[in-house]
């Protein structure tokens, strides 16, 4: 096949796209992470409460903030995934 | 860029909807780039449906709740009022109309989504004004409990060489605080999309599970997160 400027731009758009969706997919491990955190958040928080159930409401207000703590490294891989797959930031440094 | 990636980008656009909210109109004339967004028109929305609420809630108080459209507002304020009470301690009492506007605006916003409309949430910018609130307030009591000497002398403890980490701990802060809101609500819109993307014309039931946990439960756990957060942000603030 004949490269003319205009396949070899296709070309390098759909590089830089798969690249990218693969980037944003390897991001997304960190999503390991949170799962581990929050899990062993809610099981320690099931430990507390049947150990001292009278507590249960102080108890669940601090998992959740605990949970939520620990969600924020796997809310900022996601970000990271959703630039990547939208806004596309690595399209620009092609040469035009 | 070539017309077919142009328009697989522009398709991605439509169905998922996470490119930004839509753009509506621009506002005072072409090239401005101020725009009136679908998030923007949509919080206008809840602003309306929160004022009408509000207006029936305290029609005709007693001092003995007699209907049940009393005791229902009761019952809110009474659970902001210890939930704050609780978290903030006595003293701070006075932001309990802040912490219960942003309880009931958040929630009300999240929970557009089961109207068929786009969250605002789900905009950065939203999420982003909402903590530089909390953020605004977090530096106010710091200053009011610090004075001027407190306030710098805070940033340097326990240990000079804290400073730049102090800073950024600082940012840090709202930046999670505006991040955590929107990408659950993003997640949420997103998975929902592709749900409807990938089941095409048999999407019955299945979305409506998801909608469950994503338009409901998330949306109601990520408005009391956020207070909980902005609370103990603020309380924590306060300098001895």
């Amino acid at each position: 096949m004949e490269m003319t400027p205009e396949t070899m731009k296709i070309l390098a758009n759909a590089i830089v796209l798969g690249a990218s969706a693969l980037g944003a997919g390897t991001a997304m491990i960190a999503g390991l992470g949170p799962g581990i955190g929050e899990g062993y958040c809610g099981g320690k928080a099931v430990e507390a409460i049947g150990r001292q159930p009278e507590a249960s409401g102080a108890i669940t207000r601090t998992m959740i903030i605990g949970d939520a703590l620990a969600e924020t490294t796997g809310l900022y891989a996601l970000v990271i995934a959703l630039l990547l797959m939208f806004a596309n930031p690595l399209l620009g440094n092609l040469i035009k | 860029m070539p017309t077919a990636l142009m328009l697989a980008s522009a398709a991605a656009e439509k169905t998922l909807e996470v490119n930004g909210a839509l753009k509506v109109v621009e506002l005072f004339g072409e090239g401005s780039g101020l725009w009136l967004t679908e998030s923007v028109i949509v919080q206008w929305i809840v602003i309306l449906i929160l004022l009408v609420v509000v207006l029936i809630l305290r029609h005709n108080l007693k001092p003995v709740p007699e209907t049940r459209r009393q005791a229902a507002a009761e019952m809110l304020v009474e659970f902001v009022r210890d939930t704050v009470h609780g978290t903030m301690g006595a003293k701070y009492n006075a932001y309990t109309p802040y912490i219960m506007t942003l309880l009931c605006y958040i929630m009300i916003n999240n929970l557009m989504g089961l109207m068929g409309l786009r969250n605002p949430t789900a905009d950065v910018s939203v999420t982003g004004t909402l903590a530089i609130m909390t953020f605004i307030l977090v530096q106010y009591n710091r200053a009011k409990t610090g004075k001027f000497k407190g306030y710098f002398k805070s940033f340097i403890e326990p240990l000079p060489f804290m400073l730049p980490f102090n800073i950024i701990g600082e940012f840090a802060n709202p930046l999670a605080l505006a991040l955590r809101l929107f990408g659950n609500m993003v997640a949420g819109t997103v998975i929902g999309g592709l749900i409807y993307f990938a089941l095409g014309n048999f999407a019955i039931l299945v979305p409506a599970v998801a909608s469950l946990y994503f338009d409901i439960f998330s949306a109601v756990m990520q408005s009391y997160i956020f207070i909980m957060l902005s609370m103990s942000y603020i309380s924590s603030a306060e300098c001895e």
